[in-house]
């Protein structure tokens, strides 16, 4: 591909005492484009995603955003540079409503610089009824409503806003199977609509539908970044477990063209 | 936090939800009940109790608490506490003395405590986001250090003679209604809205406006309710704590000024112990010592349990060693309240 990419991150590191949660690791992801990152658990996936959102820094490596370094000090700055996130601990304030949450750290203001309640619940509406037209109870705190109304709200907030680089930490870890769907397709659209995508998951047949490319990692290191149409289930369950492909592997469709 | 923000609109949308009264909604209901039953056992027992006098006299004692209660609401909804402010009011109202002793005209002199107040608050602030102590154990150590400052630059002595200017903002009224008699005497036709009753109200509903339609607001109710959320999302949490507690700081100087204006004296060791009058009127008000809760109103109903309950006691004779038994186990009820409504 001659564009450069949405993102690159080059030999990122990140250690916890003795612990390498991510140890030297390089991704990149480009527009239109949904990579699964994968991985066991502790393996280091979260702690990736959480640098690339600004929301931890990194001991060494480098970000580049359209080929210029950043440095992402809070998660404003991933935000101002087009990055989203949908944390897998949701990150939601538990005593606040959906439309307070939705527009945390962004909210509306009317022109006297009061915030605008009602235009925060109108746009709530609408964007959360994309993903949930079951939704209703917008103005009860969050910490009442159930764990996949809570999942979307996370995920709605994420997509609301001017987003080019949209990260996804289990978002369907919650999620009925109809909401699940409704994710895929959005995930779709998304990355039709130029989107560049990294999804976090464990669920083996959401990533061979949806993903154009996978990494995996194995205990903080990247041990394959693989084409999905190179590798099998098979082979991506090898590398997650034992951080390595089977022995006699040659790319599936190398093969099939032979 | 929402709970006042278009009820009708919340029924038709949860209708089984508007039949169970909420929590918070029993807390407030409960704290107005208190109050009721607290003017009418106190009437009965004490006709003096009462009177348009009398009622002038708590919205004095209430506008002190009030104000330093408004400020650790704010405190209080972030997840934090302030165990200085009542030793910030004596520092503050000492700084205002010193400054008209020096020659400064009363209105900027005032200002500078206020500004003292809100100094100590940034120091409690900073001591807290940049330091990482623990709320309880900074604002502790404020605590004991306003106050030795307050005794130390006094020499544990009252300032006195401040002037009549001083004592305007403590002791003057608006409306007040006096009428010259034929035999030389005035007589009070109306007493007047006390000024600490007025500054208190003002001071109420902004505090209201900037929690709840602010943005600065918003961000205190996120932080408290879950501080790392609100990171993620893009809030500056450490920004919205130090904001907190300059203004609980900056309360507390203009508690202090009030305080001591209407002593016409700056007293170094007045204000021992009201931190916890502070406290405990934000608890029975609805705050939630775990934080993301609490409201200005609900602090107002329990400063005027907390004012009623110390004058009701005193005009009914009890010693003041009972009430220090009865006002204690109030404030060790409201926390167990707050307790329980955080189990379920
Ligand atoms: N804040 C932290 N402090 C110390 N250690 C941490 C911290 N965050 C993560 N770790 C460690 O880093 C490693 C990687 O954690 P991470 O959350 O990235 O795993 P993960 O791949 O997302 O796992 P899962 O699939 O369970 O979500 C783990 O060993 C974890 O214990
Ligand atoms: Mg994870």
């Amino acid at each position: 591909m001659s564009q450069p990419p949405l993102v690159e991150m080059i030999g990122i590191e990140k250690h916890f005492g003795g612990v390498r949660a991510v140890d030297h690791v390089s991704l990149d992801l480009f527009p239109g484009e949904v990579v699964g990152v994968l991985g066991h658990n502790g393996a280091g996936k979260s702690c990736l995603m959480r640098i690339l959102a600004g929301a931890m820094i990194p001991n060494a490596g480098e970000i580049r955003v359209n080929g210029s370094p950043v440095s992402f000090a809070d998660p404003n700055d991933a935000r101002e540079a087009g990055i989203e996130t949908i944390y897998q601990t949701l990150a939601l304030a538990d005593h606040l409503d959906a439309p307070s949450n939705l527009f945390l750290g962004r909210e509306l203001k009317t022109r006297l610089g009061n915030l605008d309640d009602a235009r925060m619940l109108a746009e709530s509406r609408k964007v959360l009824a994309r993903l949930n037209p079951n939704f209703k109870n917008l103005q009860d705190p969050v910490s009442s409503l159930s764990g996949g109304q809570r999942q979307v709200i996370a995920i709605a907030r994420a997509i609301y806003f001017d987003t080019r680089v949209l990260i996804m930490d289990e978002p369907t870890a919650a999620l009925g199977p109809s909401e699940t769907a409704m994710v895929a397709n959005l995930i779709r659209q998304l990355q039709s609509e130029g989107i560049g995508i990294l999804l976090v998951s464990h669920d083996m047949h959401d990533v061979f539908d949806l993903c154009d490319r996978v990494v995996v990692m194995n205990k903080g290191r990247l041990v394959g970044a693989h084409r999905i149409d190179e590798v099998t289930k098979d082979d991506v369950l090898s590398l997650i477990v034992k951080g390595e492909l089977p022995a006699d592997w040659t790319a599936r469709n190398l093969e099939a063209a032979q | 936090m929402s709970d006042a923000t278009k009820p009708a609109d919340r029924r038709a949308a949860t209708p089984l939800a508007a039949l169970m009264p909420d929590a918070a909604k029993i807390h407030r209901l409960s704290a107005v009940l208190t109050l009721l039953l607290l003017v009418a056992g106190f009437s009965l027992a004490s006709q003096a109790f009462f009177s348009v006098n009398n009622g002038l006299t708590i919205l004095l004692q209430t506008s002190v608490i009030g104000l330093l209660g408004i400020g650790m609401t704010m405190v209080i909804i972030t997840g934090g506490i302030d165990l200085s402010v009542g030793s910030v009011l004596a520092l503050s109202g000492v700084g205002t003395a010193m400054a008209i002793k020096a020659g400064l005209p009363v209105a900027p002199a005032m200002a500078l405590g206020v500004l003292i107040g809100a100094g100590c608050g940034a120091v409690n602030g900073l001591v807290v986001t940049r330091m990482k102590i623990p709320p309880f154990v900074a604002t502790l150590g404020m605590m004991l250090m306003a106050r030795g400052l307050a005794l130390q630059l006094t020499g544990a002595a009252p300032i006195s003679q401040l002037g009549e200017a001083f004592g305007r903002l403590g002791n003057g009224a608006l409306f007040r209604m006096v009428e010259m008699q034929s035999n030389g005497f005035p007589k009070v036709i109306f007493p007047g809205i006390p000024y600490p009753a007025i500054l208190l109200l003002l001071v109420a509903m902004g505090a209201a406006y900037m929690l709840r339609r602010r943005r600065i607001g918003r961000h205190i109710y996120a932080t408290g309710s879950n501080e790392e959320a609100a990171r993620l999302s893009g809030v500056r949490v450490d920004q919205t704590k130090l904001y907190a507690y300059v203004m609980s700081g900056a309360l507390a100087g203009l508690a202090g000024n009030v305080l001591m204006s209407r002593l016409v004296t700056a007293q170094p060791s007045e204000g021992v112990m009201y931190e916890l009058d502070a406290i405990a009127a934000a608890v029975i008000g609805g705050a939630s010592l775990s934080g993301g809760v609490g409201t200005v109103s609900g602090t107002m109903i329990g400063a005027f349990i907390i004012g009623i309950l110390r004058n009701g006691l005193n005009m009914a004779g009890v010693s003041a060693f009972i009430q220090q038994i009865v006002i204690g186990a109030v404030v060790i009820g409201a926390v167990w309240i707050d307790q329980m409504r955080n189990r379920r």
